[in-house]
């Protein structure tokens, strides 16, 4: 097992389980969190999040298959892909048209995503991959949760639209409208968070 | 430069005189609560009759006359309207009276500078906590330099919740100290942890823990109402400082005096290589000498005030402040 990375709440592995290579997050314990809460927390994150992954790739969204949920761990299929954000942000370049065509699946799959019931709650470039063939991949449903609420759908619209280009965003829309069957209404209270304010001086995620 | 600060967010009514940063005076009264939440016009009622004899106890204190104070802050927001209304109007008489430069100061930016100051801190996360405030704070250039709100409350402030937990559970006074005595040897039950990113909602949790105590032990409930929202601030707080790869963590307001909480961040800050700071509980109370510092901070940086900004607003966020110093 290589360690690839460490976030806020887990640690991030790679490895090869039965031949297969795989990614290992797991959810770290916290000193600070007494044994009871912290224990428990993080077995049900976990969970979650395996749930998540598997209710979007079972829809369609191209996300990592779960192999194996083991207490705070998750094992999830390794996909061959660089990082969309390596590409908005970074320094990689790529074709304009496949940049675009990117987007435009991101908006797809964010439509279906949501036609499903969930937001994934950290929806920016940073969790997109973009693999060989110029797929689109979502990954890391850490904060993702089962959801009614416009406002949560929203607020991948509006991260999303933080991070990237007027004109990818554009693409990124359009992608959205083609599969969300409730983007009118998203798309409205999108607009409606930006005007009440609270965010403009915010950094979501 | 001696600048004179008056605060009265909430049931303090505070003055403090300070020099180059240094405090010359912190004088007090408080509200007194015993086992019920706050009306404000009565608050407000309190600070009118004790305001002349707070700032005069600061004059003493610092061994100044009134004729040597340049300039005078006041605490503009955010708080309740009947008790800021109190301390602006005699802030406004007093530099009427002497003629001197007024200041309107956001008050969750006095108990940040405050702190700053007393550690020599460059560039810290902030965790916020209040009775009407919880937020995790860091200082960023864009659009303009200011506090960046990284994640808040959704709904009430930490502080309110927990005296709201401790009128329910009849502990007198009601308010957080109370409740950690409480809490002592109590035993965990499960009660709901939210937090979404960086923010984070407590009423769940409130009602949560209000219908607990039913069937639960005073001591369980309390104990368990701790462990978890602190658990949560820890959290968001932590995530925030991994985003923003700050170096530095303080906690300051009046739920930072809070020994547990101040632990916690203790440990979450050193697991990743961190330094937590947190004032003397005299600092993270309401006062006025951290009026009276972020005033002269203020006035050193040439901010001057024309009527339109020299009011009150109860709900003055701290991210709409420029920081000019």
């Amino acid at each position: 097992m290589k360690m690839m990375g460490e976030g806020a709440e887990a640690k991030v592995y790679s490895g090869n389980f039965l031949g297969v290579e795989v990614v290992i997050k797991d959810r770290v314990r916290k000193r600070y969190r007494i044994k009871e809460i912290d224990d428990s927390l993080r077995k049900r994150r976990t969970k979650t999040e395996a749930r998540m992954l598997y209710a979007a790739s079972s829809n369609g969204i191209n996300a990592p298959n779960v192999l194996l949920v083991d207490g705070t761990k998750l094992y999830i299929r390794r996909i061959k892909a660089r990082n969309l954000h390596e590409y908005t942000n970074g320094g990689m370049v790529m074709a304009g048209a496949k940049m675009g065509h990117a987007l435009y699946s991101a908006g797809v799959q964010c439509g279906i995503l949501h036609n499903i019931g969930i937001a994934h709650g950290d929806f920016t470039p940073a969790n997109m991959m973009i693999d060989g063939d110029g797929g689109l991949w979502i990954i890391d449903f850490g904060l993702a949760e089962a959801t009614r609420s416009a406002e949560d759908k929203a607020l991948d619209l509006l991260l999303m639209k933080r991070a990237v280009s007027k004109g990818l965003f554009a693409r990124f829309l359009s992608g959205y409208r083609k599969s969300s069957v409730a983007h009118a209404e998203i798309t409205r209270r999108l607009a409606e968070i930006e005007r009440r304010g609270r965010y403009q001086t915010r950094t979501l995620g | 430069m001696a600048v004179l600060g008056i605060e009265s967010t909430a049931h303090t009514f505070g003055v403090g005189i300070c020099d180059n940063g240094r405090i010359l005076a912190n004088q007090k009264r408080m509200y007194p609560i015993k086992d019920r939440g706050m009306i404000p016009v009565q608050v407000a009622n309190f600070h009118m009759r004790n305001a002349a004899a707070v700032i005069k106890d600061a004059l003493d204190e610092s061994g100044l006359g009134a004729n040597q104070i340049d300039a005078v802050g006041y605490t503009k927001g955010p708080g309740l309207g009947p008790c800021l209304s109190v301390g602006h109007m005699a802030a406004k008489l007093f530099s009427a009276r002497y003629r001197l430069p007024l200041m309107p100061v956001n008050h969750a930016l006095g108990h940040i500078e405050i702190t700053k100051q007393a550690f020599k801190l460059k560039d810290p996360l902030v965790l916020y906590v209040s009775g009407g405030n919880s937020q995790v704070l860091g200082l960023v250039e864009r659009p303009f330099r200011h506090y960046q709100v990284y994640g808040e409350t959704f709904d009430i402030g930490i502080g309110n919740m927990i005296d709201n937990f401790a009128r329910a559970a009849h502990l007198v006074p009601a308010w957080g100290s109370t409740v950690a005595k409480a809490a002592e040897h109590g035993r965990y039950f499960e009660m709901p942890y939210t937090v979404k990113g960086m923010d984070f909602t407590f009423t769940g949790l409130l009602t949560h823990a209000e219908k607990s105590l039913k069937s639960h032990s005073v001591k369980d409930t309390a104990y368990s109402l701790q462990e978890t929202s602190f658990a949560m601030l820890c959290e968001a707080a932590e995530r925030a400082m991994l985003l923003s790869k700050k170096k530095e963590l303080m906690a300051c307001g009046g739920v930072a005096q809070s020994k547990r909480l101040k632990e916690m961040l203790g440990m979450m800050a050193g697991d990743h290589d961190a330094r937590f700071f947190v004032s003397p509980n005299e600092f993270n109370a309401d006062n006025g000498a951290m009026i009276a510092v972020v005033a002269e901070k203020m006035h050193m940086s040439g901010q001057r005030y024309g009527a339109r900004a020299l009011t009150i607003n109860q709900r003055y966020r701290v991210d709409t402040v420029k920081v000019t110093w």
